[in-house]
């Protein structure tokens, strides 16, 4: 893995001097982050997702959530394989795609070995039983962070406390200390990236959007890991400049964009038609994914473990699944989206759960919402066939009930 | 004129506070995945989902329930979250709180589960109109403890000798319990010691060491006797993590006790030991060993990823030491449970030799 890492930076930082894209940068900054956690130049921490990363890259911690692999693995198109070695021992294929990914990578050796591993009980306790297998794989310390579900003063104070308590494991287990003022100037860095995010979003609501197939996936989900640093800035930076340049030169993500899409929960990241397919065939572009969003204030540099627990309950899929659908659907009136997708990751009983509940609440907005029965991760059982026809059939009815609609192109609004 | 109507609460976690319920005027009523409702909950949760919370919304969706004037869920796991969703969807003139379940037992948990067990008595207080005194909630506590010592006293003559009607019949005492009164449960479970000493015919089958998560039907029991199968002992907690035993100490917060006594109770695979991680397999390893047990059953919930993501590391320990380990997956149906007494009955005639 560290070689297809070295690889993969390599190749990626050649490309980005032959087309400096957003996403080549973001895309050559996770190859990096990938360097690093095997680098053994620092301390290692695998999380779960909702893990406070930039309080971990303030004390030095290499930390990365432990999806993140099954995303890496997916994408390169060899998360199958780890997946079938982690069935082989009895994880079962009922399980969530990431988390096998990942098992089976431990099992083969394929994982660094971490100093520490922190599991966050949001946003699902598979993840947790994940973490905890790969911490007892490993032989190394656990810490579990509880995330309450709501974000009464009480509840913040607890998981502030947890944040207190998870620095004092780390030292004793890493010997690293936290420095104050290195905290706060990641706690500034935070705030410095969210600000520029905010900017970003905000130009992808643009009408017709500047964002096109693959620019921001997974985006939102893989951001928290640089926050705290210069990188996220950059990231956010190239993206504001590449957005605001094509809406300055009236450059559309998708030429002729007809149908805008909110893409639910997380990307399918093995290679497949489907976006392209959207894009070509119906000028349809997903101009957000649930995540891509900044759903939280600024941390106060001052206070930071209060405003780090109040970034981390208020993540969408923590809690009530109403805290989710008024995210969504806050997302669908600030895009002004035509329809929804949601791919339902096969395994994921918090995400999946709620989709009847999510169809519902968006039936009330009259946004048609159509479900795909996939594992984002284990591209085994993807029935493309049956998948295009469906999104075929649900972009024809999109396409029939999608009327005259505004404009904005440079801040002016038309019509088409 | 004193009402003799149960005014019922229902609730679906054996981490479930049933003194609180009871102090608050309530009866705790276990809404368990039983019945035969017919399957409607697909309407609103995904079919992934585990079928515990499912059946048990089913249960909701036909009025398959005596009348609630309450609902309390806890945040045990994904499931029952989403459970909290789909009952108010389902029931919206229902009355639901969903109390915050940490997911370790150190001390920075049990004071925020104590917080969350006070919002939990507020709320109570305020459905029954009436306030819950600390008094009332001690001498509840005291209650279920006198409980708890009933079913530790059958539990461990089951484990021992055996009881009348084995599992079957103790499976038909935990399921009693949780749904009827207290005195009711508590004259019954007396009742039932004080008839303990009658002779019983040896029970021939193989010893087996039972874990897991949901399974109340006592016809699933009656099912593993017919394959042959004696069950032992069992951590199940529709069994016997229904009821333990609370820590009283006069001096101390009562609700920081109740908290502590409930997290550190025998734990459901979602509460973790971080210092112990996969602790859940020298668990049930030592509890197999302890009763004798020649073969141990898992018995889960499909979908409940709390404890089919343990099930390797909890093999591979069992297999370690020699005890050959079957894992058993149902919907919470004896449809999809009777489809595997071929399974057990293979791997009991292979215990046999």
């Amino acid at each position: 893995m560290k070689q297809f890492f070295d690889d993969m930076t390599a190749k990626m930082e050649a490309g980005l001097l032959e087309k400096n894209t957003a996403r080549q940068k973001f895309n050559l900054e996770v190859t990096r982050l990938g360097q690093r956690l095997y680098s053994g130049n620092q301390r290692l921490a695998l999380c779960g997702v909702c893990a406070p990363f930039d309080l971990l890259n303030a004390m030095g911690i290499n930390s990365c959530f432990v999806e993140f692999w099954g995303g890496v693995l997916a994408t390169a198109g060899i998360a199958n394989e780890f997946m079938e070695e982690a069935e082989h021992v009895g994880f079962q294929a009922e399980s969530c795609g990431w988390h096998r990914a990942v098992l089976g990578a431990a099992i083969k050796g394929m994982m660094p070995t971490p100093d520490i591993m922190i599991a966050t009980s949001s946003p699902c306790t598979g993840g947790v039983a994940a973490v905890e297998n790969l911490a007892q794989k490993f032989g190394c310390p656990l810490f579990v962070l509880t995330i309450p579900p709501d974000d009464s003063e009480r509840s913040v104070r607890y998981l502030a406390d947890q944040f207190r308590s998870m620095v004092d494991f780390i030292t004793t287990h890493t010997g690293e200390t936290l420095d104050g003022g290195k905290l706060k100037d990641a706690m500034n860095k935070t705030n410095q990236a969210r600000e520029i995010a905010l900017e970003v979003y905000s130009l992808a609501q643009s009408i017709p959007s500047p964002v096109k197939g693959r620019d921001l996936v997974s985006v939102g989900l893989t951001m928290p890991l640089f926050l705290g640093t210069e990188t996220a800035i950059e990231i956010a930076q190239a993206y504001k400049n590449e957005f605001t340049a094509r809406i300055e030169r009236g450059i559309s993500g998708v030429p002729g964009e007809r149908l805008r899409l909110i893409w639910l929960q997380e990307a399918i990241l093995f290679k497949n038609p489907l976006i392209k397919m959207l894009e070509k065939d119906y000028q349809a572009t997903v101009v957000v994914e649930e995540l891509n969003d900044i759903y939280w204030e600024p941390i106060d540099p001052g206070d930071p473990f209060t405003g780090l627990a109040r970034r981390t309950i208020a993540f969408p899929f923590n809690g009530a699944v109403e805290r989710r659908i008024k995210h969504i659907k806050k997302l669908v009136q600030t895009y002004r989206i035509d329809g929804a997708i949601n791919p339902c990751h096969w395994g994921c009983r918090q995400g999946t759960g709620s989709r009847g509940l999510i169809a519902e609440a968006l039936k009330d907005l009259n946004i048609p919402v159509i479900n795909l029965e996939v594992d984002c991760a284990d591209s085994r059982n993807f029935a493309e066939g049956q998948l295009r026809t469906r999104l075929e059939a649900f972009m024809e009815v999109l396409g029939s009930i999608s009327s005259e609609r505004p404009v904005e192109i440079g801040g002016q609004a038309c019509t088409i | 004129m004193v009402s003799d109507k149960v005014s019922y609460i229902g609730f679906t976690c054996s981490y479930t506070p049933l003194a609180l319920i009871e102090a608050a005027g309530y009866t705790p009523y276990r809404i368990l995945p039983v019945g035969d409702s017919p399957d409607q909950a697909g309407q609103i949760l995904h079919d992934n989902l585990c079928p515990h919370v499912k059946r048990v919304l089913d249960r909701a969706l036909s009025n398959d329930l005596p009348e609630l004037d309450g609902v309390v869920l806890l945040n045990s796991c994904d499931a029952m979250r989403r459970l909290a969703d789909a009952w108010k969807k389902a029931r919206p003139a229902d009355r639901i709180i969903l109390i915050g379940l940490p997911m370790t037992t150190d001390d920075s948990a049990v004071a925020y589960f104590e917080r969350e067990l006070s919002r939990l008595v507020d709320t109570l207080g305020q459905w029954s109109g009436r306030a819950v005194s600390i008094e009332t909630v001690r001498a509840s506590i005291k209650k279920y403890n006198q409980l708890a010592v009933l079913f530790e006293s059958v539990r461990n003559r089951f484990v021992g000798r055996g009881i009348i009607g084995g599992a079957v019949r103790l499976q038909g005492l935990y399921n009693m319990a949780v749904t009827r009164p207290f005195s009711e449960a508590y004259q019954t479970i007396k009742g039932f010691i004080d008839d303990l000493n009658s002779p019983i015919a040896e029970d021939t089958g193989i010893p087996i060491f039972l874990f897991g998560n949901v399974l109340p039907d006592p016809e699933a029991f009656g099912l593993f006797e017919s394959c042959g199968v004696r069950i032992v002992d069992e951590d199940l907690c529709t069994g016997s993590r229904s009821f333990a035993q609370i820590e009283m100490d006069g001096e101390r917060k009562i609700f920081s006790q109740l908290a502590r006594g409930l997290l550190r109770r025998p734990r459901c695979a979602r509460t973790l030991i971080p210092m112990t991680p996969g602790a859940i397999a020298g668990e049930v390893l030592s509890r197999a060993t302890a009763c004798r047990a020649r073969g141990v059953i898992a018995c889960t919930a499909k979908f409940c990823d709390p404890y089919i993501a343990r099930i390797p590391g909890v093999r591979e320990a069992l297999r370690k030491a020699g005890l050959p380990m079957l894992h058993i997956e149902g919907d919470c149906t004896m449809r999809s449970f009777g489809q595997h007494r071929t399974r057990i009955e293979a791997f009991t005639e292979m215990l046999r030799r």
